[in-house]
């Protein structure tokens, strides 16, 4: 685990990280990673990856609209909304 | 230096559920914004996506039309990147499992068919819609289209040049609309294309750097931005320069592809099995009762009209390539015994019309049943073919019942011998000298006196009749 790595997944998942505080964060996540790394010891080469560890399938719904219109009330509780539209700030492409 | 396109495409394509793939918000087209929105589309916390299992069938069809394998199992993963229109800041997706695999199209372009093939088909949730202009430093978000299901259709890189891209892109559009699993409304955003081009010299084996053009929604312009952008490429390499892999905007205005730096900076979303979903199971009896469902495929509709109907070969191309043109033939046949004459008119007269309109028969106002009684009312001698055309412009127009038209503008065809035999008689007696012309040998005059007595009669005389009566007259 380096600078550029912590840098660039911080940005990735818009993190802000302190300054004071990179040289902490830099070494505990070291530390996990390589916590975890144990994993890598174990032989999987014969077993198959698994998208689940319940050994259960998915339940599926019918293809029937439920949803009511919760427009006022999802509006209300945005940071930032008109009577139409969700705001944020200007994107541009 | 002669260069070789090589061209893959990603096409989304709407599946036509009535509920989103992951809750019960509805999927309709152009309803007011927000109004559309589930908290599980909102992606609030503490709540818990189920998969809509229709989606899972329409994906199947598309898989079995296309000759492909279907994972009965299959499983659902995380695309994780940050947009303010993909609220749970992941897009469920399916990654390692999809639920078609390796499947495969023709396309014909010009005068050579070629197979493409797919790569595969997975399942994937929309996202919302940003709207930049409206606000002044702001986005507006409108949520109704987030979690819409989407059959994400992945061509292996075969395609070789804009024509054939465009090819592709409208047999799978055929496919899916005859499959009813999509309504293929470009306009609506109902399918969407990102297309990967990348050129290579003559002869070589390794593929060169793709750039990759996003989200073009229309035919003309799939082409107009492939051709520019292997333009672009190949002067890029002549002049010594590199192609860059990246992702391009293709601006209809300006008729020009460029950079979109924005998304090329952080192109790593950390995929992994969504861990909210389990993997989904779909049962043999399931896939035999979809296969055993399949409607019938442009091919097959084609081989019946010339084998059982006995359409010309070309005719039976023409009606069986629109689904909207197929189900007008079929129904308006069912309503007539003159199946051919049906067909005649279509891919006569009506194809014009719509041509002229640029509409598809479903947005016209001819609809199945005055259409056959259009055809009725020719073949069992009512109107003539030449009436008939004024009968259905008005159609086209008023959306009027034809036998209507026909009673109140008093088109109805003169068969009554008698009545025709005297206005013939007239003709006659009125043209002396084209007569001895005509008796002297010029044939060609024939056509002259059905013409006057067309004239004579508005076009009502039946012109069976009038050949008849002409004949004897002038012997």
């Amino acid at each position: 685990m380096d600078k550029k790595t912590v840098t660039t997944i911080s940005y990735l998942s818009r993190l802000k990280i302190d300054d004071e505080k990179e040289e902490k964060i830099i070494n505990d996540l070291g530390n996990i990673i390589e916590f975890v790394d144990q994993l890598n010891d174990v032989d999987t080469s014969e077993i198959d990856p698994l998208a689940n560890p319940l050994e259960k399938t998915a339940k599926t719904r019918k293809d029937i609209v439920t949803a009511k219109n919760l427009k006022k009330k999802l509006l209300e509780v945005a940071p930032s909304a008109n009577e139409d539209y969700f705001l944020v700030p200007r994107v541009v492409e | 230096m002669s260069w070789e396109t090589v061209i893959g495409l990603e096409i989304h394509v709407q599946l036509s559920t009535k509920s989103k793939l992951f809750s019960g918000g509805s999927t309709e087209f152009g309803a007011k914004s927000n109004t559309h929105v589930d908290l599980i589309d909102m992606g609030l916390p503490g709540v818990l996506p189920v998969a809509n299992r229709e989606a899972f069938y329409k994906a199947i069809r598309f898989g079995l039309a296309t000759g492909a394998n279907i994972n009965q199992t299959s499983s659902f993963d995380r695309k994780n990147y940050f947009y303010p229109d993909l609220p749970k800041g992941y897009q469920i997706t399916q990654m390692t499992q999809p639920i078609v695999e390796k499947g495969s199209i023709k396309i014909t372009v010009d005068d050579y068919e070629k197979e493409i093939n797919i790569t595969r088909a997975h399942l994937e949730e929309d996202a919302g819609k940003s709207i930049h202009d409206m606000f002044e430093g702001e986005t507006g978000v409108d949520l109704n289209r987030a979690g819409t299901p989407l059959l994400e259709i992945v061509s292996e890189p075969e395609i070789s040049s804009a024509k054939e891209a465009v090819a592709y892109f409208k047999a799978i559009r055929q496919l899916v609309t005859f499959l009813d699993i999509c309504d293929g409304n470009m306009a609506q955003g109902s399918m969407r294309c990102d297309v990967n081009v990348s050129i290579k010299k003559s002869g070589d084996k390794e593929l060169g750097t793709r750039a990759e053009l996003k989200n073009i929604n229309s035919f003309k312009f799939i082409e107009k931005a492939i051709n520019f952008e292997i333009d672009r490429q190949i002067r890029l390499i002549e002049n010594g320069e590199c192609v860059v892999q990246e992702t391009r905007l293709y601006d209809s205005e300006k008729n020009e592809t460029r950079s979109m730096r924005s998304k090329e900076e952080a192109n790593d979303y950390r995929y992994f099995p969504c861990p909210d979903l389990l993997p989904v199971i779909i049962s043999d009896k399931e896939l035999k009762e979809i296969k055993e469902n399949l409607p019938e495929l442009p091919e097959e509709k084609e081989i019946k009209y010339i084998n059982e109907i006995g359409l010309d070969e070309s005719e039976a191309k023409i009606i069986s390539s629109s689904k909207t043109m197929a189900n007008m033939f079929e129904a308006a046949s069912s309503k007539t015994n003159d199946a051919k004459l049906v067909a005649k008119w279509l891919v006569g007269d009506i194809s014009a019309l719509l041509n002229k309109d640029n509409i598809d028969i479903d947005e016209s106002n001819l609809s199945a049943e005055n259409f056959g009684i259009l055809i009725e009312r020719i073949s069992d001698g009512t109107i003539s073919g030449k009436i008939a055309k004024s009968v259905l412009e008005e159609v086209w127009e008023t959306a009027s019942n034809v036998d209507e038209i026909i009673q109140s503008k008093g088109l109805v065809q003169i068969q009554d011998e008698s009545i025709l035999k005297d206005i013939a008689k007239k003709v006659v007696e009125s043209n002396p000298d084209q007569v001895s012309a005509y008796k002297a040998g010029k044939d060609k005059l024939f056509g002259f006196f059905v013409g006057q007595i067309m004239k004579e009669t508005q076009g009502k005389a039946n012109p069976k009749a009038v050949n008849e009566i002409l004949k004897d007259l002038l012997k």
